[in-house]
């Protein structure tokens, strides 16, 4: 019988709790039988899915086996088992084609992480005192049914609630499943790299409300507004392989790269040119660019609704001739000019948005200025150009916008008269600003049953942990919504076995609804999430990819084996479906707050190379890596121009306050010359208060003093949009790898 | 030896009264000592207290880092190993030169080479991030069929400065050996016994004087070219690498000279606090100081040329790298130790040894003490700044040392004090035979005859010493 | 026919992203010093993404460079090492031994491009992330200098495979974590001694360039440099 079923029987026949109650962890360690079939020294290669962020790419994991000191039954002892070793791309799947970055190397360590929650547990002091006891599967899953029920049997099922990361595949239509079966509103999804802004114009000027895809290997010139597409944006590393090919693929032919951002990001140090328009001016820009491409007439009218949404398109945009464009933006109209001429020569051109630009309160009309300009280039769905992923001929039962929203639930108070709170893979206490009060908001939900690995900020509040596997021990799945020309499901099972008393999610949910039973039960009739997933594989057996189809038994293993589905190359990129009807759109000036006298620096949270949104601040690999621009290990940096920091009497290694309206904080100050004048920069991710031993109480959390401006046609966080003063106070010490900041520093002494 | 006219100890003519107060402090034991020793001792405790903390912790407790992989220890090692050089300048190159105002101080300056080079020998060890095997460096025949690298620099230490140190204990221990003789013949109790096995059966004969004169004419001849290969080698720990400003012609004979400059400096420090404290103004006259002294200034002369060759050099040059460290030390960080060596090496001695007025003892003693200082400095300066800014500006590093290598920097200083205090304690400190050898012949004629051959029976007969002296060192002129 | 192992790295592809970095640190069981130890200096990384400013505001540039040991022909790092400790292989690379090494740090002095690494105290490990080890590679302890090796493990690995199966190296075989890792494939690594293997043809390139070459150390990465849009002619 296998592990995991003897498990899930055990959870179910109550055995577990008779077993636990007789026995402690024996003094002596046990070995174990080993539950594997291995061979000392040999390495074997599973394929798996790497979830740390939004791109989705392919895995191979290296597995050797070797000696892991584990509990099973109570019992303290030792188990030879297969044990990953390395993560590498899996040089079949069509994202990442065999490469992999930083990030995804470091997932790795989750699995083995010294802080992870090895087995369930019940709160035990005051809610977030971080008090925990353990306690068995079959007590913990059994009191969240009995909870489930109690709300059922009180004809108040929509005071159940998901709060989650981002939901896609199987697990998404698990939890989708699960909720529209029990009554509850759809799950909340927190994901704060989501873009939005960008799904929202997307779907005004294409009608699809998806993140596109770029060929870069076949651009010629790339122009992008902010975004990090060579670090942490989107789908990084199949963008990062197509970027190499633009650059270097192609003998005699070299494409050519424009960044236009205020503070030099990882990606922005790549371009040829690199352009600071002012804050929030990007789709002025982007506008100004494509009034000279009409008046010089440097590419065919076009008249599309992308472009009618840009109020103006039709007479050749007057209001952005290169004069006030100029005025806006702080950019030359010479330039401006050159520029146009430029993309114009190089066709096939493309432009992309992203990050920084759609945060800001005017980050919509960016987003559709860009489309705009990338319908006048003639680069959608166009080779060099930008298009959607085709989507997997799967039966999805709701499209992702179905989702609910969390900061719109949170403010818009729809949280109250929530009894049942499921927490996944989503730290909001962490990552939202501190005026939206969410701690407080979600410590008042009486029951929280977290299913996370690890004790955060968020999963602290939590009355039960029911501990998640890592992603290498989980049967894993996932559709990639970027970086491929191919439709995608990614599919992988455990590459290890558990190391610790965990259970998946997803077979916890099924193991839930079982015993809930009703149409929960019928809903979800899988015994395990394996099930499940072969049941929602199968049509795709004949959809392509596997030509001649093979039988579903073969099929299925040459799934596992390959480490997902994916279809044949679309033969011609289809047209896209335009709605019609909307009011066209001008630029407003983008709105901050604190006023510009008490408050003269533009405050710049970013996406960090090495922690995302700070949902890798565990993982010690990460903390040591050296940023990439500032050399920063273990700590956060306020990045502030030189001429700034002279201004204010700031110097390298002092300890600064950064004071918006609504917070503050205090960090050592880098001095950094790839930053606007008026703006400061902190990297996003650390000032964690709990979580693990690496993350805990070092550097500070950019985002807990932003304004809660929002972007008003998405209601998301326009975390572009607070303005703060900065002042010295004290001393600090940051750990830098670097040492000199100029190749040849001597020189420009000279100068 | 033959006499020449310069000697210091001329008018000395009562052998009983010079064997009397140069064995003196061999006799005596007094609280002063014992307190001395004793603090010294504890600071001396106190180094290897943390040293063992070192070894056991790992080298990591000391302040290295990368890129400047080289700090304290190895500046202690350059530095001691450049103080030893006093022993061959006095000992050797004077006694081959007939200089015979270098008598009374022979035995100080072989004492310090001896103890500096043991001190200086110690940090290759201490600096090892596995000491427990340096004895790989040795090169025996092992199974593994493993010999040292040959061609490493560390390894020409390794042979250079064990050759100088068994050279110069030798140089050392053979002269000592008929004050030795002389100490069993005039002491009684243990102290006779004691003497008396380390006097190895001492005759004063005719033979035995023949042959120790020659070897020591031998030694002296083959430890000048053993000491100048020692600094030179250890130059060519750093000038046989790639390292800006490192990497120079002049690092040899620059070395060599500065540790002559810092040898002589030690020594004079050395002969100013056995004067004061051993009551031994009789026989360490103001000459002695007064040439040392001189040479102090010439060597300080010389330091400042091959400082100011390099600098300029480099400077002219304008080779990036080069450069960019030589800034450091000129306008950068470093720039204040850059200075306050200078003015110690150069500008504090100059003018205290070249105009005749301020050599004194004083003069010459404040000079060496600011000399001692700024060549410690010297060697930091040479060793941290080309390592904390090397080719590629990203792998840039400043180095801040700890707790443990200043503890231990400071317990050499103890212990090199304390050896010669406890060395002084049991043997001679100015070499009696040799001194008596220059006095007798200045008064020859007054003195009463010795045989030449049995200098052990140096009783003179106490009417004739009575008077003679009529007291303690008077003046015969 | 013996084997000389050389990379070529495009400053062109390159884009910061230090994919690399992380990948050498889980293959070759690198330790992290932590934030105390990370302050003194002593964070190891055996290739490492150089950044460097040019200009300021507004016209700043960046370079990205990644260093790793350069497995010079003419390697500083060997003649001074007292216990052979670091030597030269018979197929070019520099090979440190790091049950000989002392501990000296004559080597990491000696080396022009600050790539030799040592390790200030024993590493460690907080359970039970040492599963994660790779087995294959040695755990250095206090008082060891390491470096970048190319992978050598994979090298012999690759070599024993290929003999047991009684044939040539392939063509991307072996492959260092760092190479295999990077996503815009700017490190390329293989044969020199096979004129026709990728590294060799990219080593030929006209935009290559050895990094300070002048110092002859005959090193065998060769940089490609990256190209300046605005001087060029598309």
């Amino acid at each position: 019988m296998e592990r995991r079923d003897f498990l899930k029987a055990t959870v179910l026949t109550g055995a577990t709790s008779a077993l636990s109650g007789c026995e402690k962890p024996a003094q002596k360690l046990v070995r174990f039988i080993p539950e594997e079939d291995l061979v000392p020294g040999v390495a074997t290669w599973k394929p798996s899915v790497c979830t740390l962020c939004s791109a989705g790419c392919g895995l191979m994991v290296r597995i050797l086996p070797g000696e892991a000191e584990v509990v099973r039954g109570g019992k303290l002892g030792t188990i030879q088992m297969g044990l990953a070793k390395k993560l590498e791309g899996n040089p079949n799947h069509p994202v990442n084609r065999g490469r992999l970055c930083a990030r995804g190397q470091a997932g790795l360590q989750i699995t083995y992480h010294p802080d992870r929650v090895n087995g369930p547990l019940r709160r035990s002091g005051p809610r977030g005192s971080g008090n925990f006891l353990a306690t068995t599967w079959e007590e913990a899953l059994s009191e969240v049914v009995s909870k489930l029920g109690e709300i059922r049997s009180k004809n108040r099922p929509r005071s159940l609630r998901v709060l989650s990361g981002r939901l896609r595949g199987q697990h998404g239509e698990l939890v989708r499943k699960f909720l529209k079966a029990f009554g509850a509103p759809p799950a909340m999804v927190f994901d704060p790299l989501d873009e939005p802004v960008l799904r929202q114009a997307n779907l005004l000027s294409f009608g699809q409300a998806s993140i596109p895809s770029f060929d870069l290997a076949r651009t010629n010139y790339l122009i992008c507004f902010g975004a990090d597409f060579l670090g942490t944006w989107n789908s990084p590393v199949a963008q990062s392989a197509g970027y190499g090919e633009m650059r270097q693929g192609r003998p005699g032919s070299r494409g050519g790269f424009v960044q236009v951002e205020q503070r030099m990001s990882q990606t922005g140090g790549n371009a040829d040119e690199w352009i600071a328009a002012r804050p929030g001016t990007e789709g002025v820009l982007a506008l100004g660019m494509a009034h000279v491409m009409l008046k010089e007439q440097l590419r065919p009218h076009v008249q599309d609704n992308a472009t009618r949404l840009i109020a103006g398109w039709s007479e050749g945009l007057p209001d952005y001739a290169p004069s006030p464009v100029e005025e806006k933006t702080g950019i030359p109209g010479k330039r401006i000019e050159r520029l146009a001429r430029e993309i114009t020569a190089h066709v096939p051109a493309v432009a992309m948005i992203g990050g920084l630009p759609l945060a800001h309160t005017n980050g919509l009309f960016s987003a559709l200025a860009v489309n705009a300009l990338n319908t006048l280039l003639g680069s959608v769905g166009t080779p060099g150009g930008m298009f959607f992923a085709p989507r997997p001929p799967m039966q999805e039962a709701e499209d992702l916008t179905e989702d609910g929203n969390f900061v719109r639930d949170l403010l818009g108070a729809k949280l109250d008269g929530t009894d049942v709170l499921l927490l996944h893979n989503s730290n909001p206490v962490f990552a939202t600003p501190a005026a939206w009060k969410v701690r407080n908001s979600l410590a008042q939900i009486p029951f929280i049953v977290s299913f996370g690995s690890f004790v955060d900020e968020t999963s602290e509040l939590a009355d039960l942990i029911l501990p998640d596997h890592s992603p290498l021990e989980s049967w894993l799945d996932d559709v990639p919504e970027s970086g491929t020309n191919r439709a995608v499901v990614s599919l992988a099972p455990p590459a290890m076995q558990p190391l610790h008393n965990t259970l998946a999610m997803p077979d916890a949910l099924l193991t839930i609804a079982h015993q809930l039973g009703g149409d929960l039960g019928k809903a979800l009739p899988w015994e395990s999430f394996q099930d499940m997933l072969q049941d929602s594989m199968a049509p795709l057996r004949t959809a392509g990819g596997m030509h001649p189809p093979p039988s579903p038994e073969a099929f299925w293993t040459q799934v596992q084996e390959q480490g997902g589905w994916w279809g044949d190359e679309p033969k011609q990129s289809g047209r896209l479906a335009s709605p019609h009807g909307r009011a066209a759109v001008k630029f407003t000036e983008p709105q901050f707050d604190g006023e510009e006298s008490s408050f003269p620096l533009h405050f710049q949270p970013y996406v960090s190379q090495a922690f995302l949104d700070g949902s890798l601040a565990h993982l010690p690999w990460m903390q040591e890596l050296p940023d990439s621009l500032s050399t920063i290990m273990w700590g956060t940096g306020v990045e502030i121009n030189p001429k700034t920091a002279q201004r204010l009497g700031i110097e390298q290694d002092d300890l600064v306050e950064v004071r918006s309206q609504h917070g503050r904080l205090m960090a050592p100050a880098l001095l950094s010359p790839g930053i606007a004048f008026d703006v400061v920069a902190m990297a996003m991710g650390q000032g964690h208060d709990n979580f693990s031993r690496y993350a805990s109480g070092r550097g500070a959390n950019p985002v807990t003093i932003l304004a809660p401006v929002q972007v008003a046609e998405t209601g998301s966080l326009a975390w572009a949009a607070t303005r703060v003063r900065v002042s010295k106070v004290g001393k600090a010490r940051l750990a830098l790898f670097s040492g000199g900041l100029f190749e040849r520093p001597f020189e420009l002494q000279s100068r | 030896m033959p006499r020449t006219s310069d000697e210091p100890n001329a008018h000395l003519v009562n052998h009983d009264l010079v064997n009397k107060d140069l064995l003196r402090p061999v006799a005596l034991l007094s609280t002063r000592f014992f307190l001395v020793v004793a603090l010294l001792g504890m600071v001396v405790l106190a180094g290897f207290s943390a040293w063992g903390y070192q070894l056991y912790n790992g080298i990591g407790v000391a302040g290295i880092r990368r890129p400047v992989f080289w700090g304290f220890y190895i500046t202690n090692f350059v530095f001691w190993i450049g103080i030893s050089h006093a022993g061959t300048l006095i000992s050797a190159i004077l006694r081959l030169a007939n200089a015979g105002w270098r008598r009374p101080i022979t035995r100080c300056a072989e004492v310090i080479t001896v103890f500096a080079l043991l001190i200086g020998a110690m940090f290759p060890v201490i600096h090892l991030g596995r000491p427990w095997q340096a004895f790989w460096l040795i090169p025996y025949p092992n199974e593994r069929g493993l010999w040292p690298n040959y061609r490493s620099p560390l390894m020409w230490d390794f042979f250079a400065i064990n050759t100088y140190l068994i050279g110069s204990t030798t140089f050392l221990i053979l002269p000592i050996i008929p004050d030795f003789a002389l100490a069993r013949d005039k002491f009684s109790g243990w102290r006779k016994r004691f003497y008396g096995i380390l006097s190895l059966g001492w005759r004063g004969t005719q033979r035995q004087w023949h042959r120790l004169e020659t070897a020591m004419q031998i030694m002296a001849i083959i430890i000048i070219p053993v000491a100048v290969s020692v600094h030179t080698i250890v130059s060519w720990d750093f000038a046989m690498t790639p390292v800006p400003m490192w990497h120079s012609t002049i690092f040899a004979p620059y070395f060599v000279a500065g540790a002559i400059f810092s040898g002589i400096a030690a020594l004079i420090v050395a002969m100013v606090f056995l004067r004061r404290f051993l009551h031994l103004e009789e026989y360490l006259p103001p000459v002695c100081f007064d040439n040392l002294g001189k040479l102090l200034l010439l060597m300080s002369l010389l330091w400042l040329y091959f400082v100011f060759a390099e600098r300029l050099t480099v400077w002219y040059g304008n080779e990036t790298a080069e450069v960019s460290v030589l800034w450091l030390t000129q306008r950068g960080p470093y720039r204040y130790l850059f200075w306050i060596m200078v003015a110690c090496n150069f500008g504090i001695p100059f003018p205290l040894l070249a105009i005749k007025k301020l050599r004194t003892i004083s003069g010459t003693c404040i000079a060496s003490i600011a000399v001692v200082g700024g060549m410690w400095l010297e060697r930091y300066l040479i060793i941290v700044p080309s390592l904390s800014r090397k080719f590629l500006p990203y792998a840039w590093g400043t180095y801040r040392p700890t707790w443990v290598e200043i503890t231990i920097t400071v317990a050499t200083f103890a212990g090199m004090a304390l050896l010669y205090v406890l060395f002084a304690k049991f043997v001679p400190i100015i070499s009696i035979w040799e001194l008596k050898v220059g006095m007798r012949e200045a008064s020859e004629s007054e003195l009463p005859i010795v045989a030449q051959a049995d200098l052990r029976t140096d009783n003179i007969a106490p009417e004739r010493a009575n008077k003679q002296a009529g007291g303690r060192g008077q003046f015969q002129k | 026919m013996s084997h000389r192992w050389g990379m070529v790295v495009d400053l062109d592809r390159c884009t910061g992203c230090e994919a690399c970095v992380v990948a050498c640190h889980a293959e070759n069981n690198i330790p992290t010093v932590g934030e105390e130890q990370a302050l003194k200096g002593r964070a190891i990384h055996w290739i490492r993404v150089e950044r460097y400013y040019e200009g300021e505001f507004p016209e700043v540039r960046v370079k990205f460079q990644p260093v790793l040991c350069q497995q010079c022909d003419n390697a500083p790092c060997e003649p001074v090492c007292p216990t052979y400790a670091s030597y030269h292989t018979e197929e070019g690379l520099n090979g440190q031994v790091y049950n000989r090494c002392l501990g000296t740090r004559y080597c990491a002095n000696a080396c022009p491009y600050t790539v030799r690494f040592f390790n200030f105290f024993n590493p460690a490990w907080d359970k039970p992330l040492h599963l994660q080890l790779n087995p294959e590679v040695s755990v250095r302890q206090v008082g060891i200098m390491e470096k970048c090796t190319f992978c050598v493990q994979r090298i012999k690995s690759a070599e024993v495979h290929a003999k047991m199966e009684k044939r040539d190296l392939r063509e991307g075989e072996p492959t260092p974590a760092c190479v295999q890792s990077c996503p815009p494939k700017a490190l390329v690594f293989g044969d020199l001694n096979d004129p026709e293997s990728e590294v060799s043809r990219m080593t030929r390139s006209r935009r290559g360039a050895k990094l300070l070459g002048e110092l002859g150390t005959q090193p065998k990465v060769t940089y490609l440099q990256r190209e300046d849009w605005n001087a060029k002619n598309i």
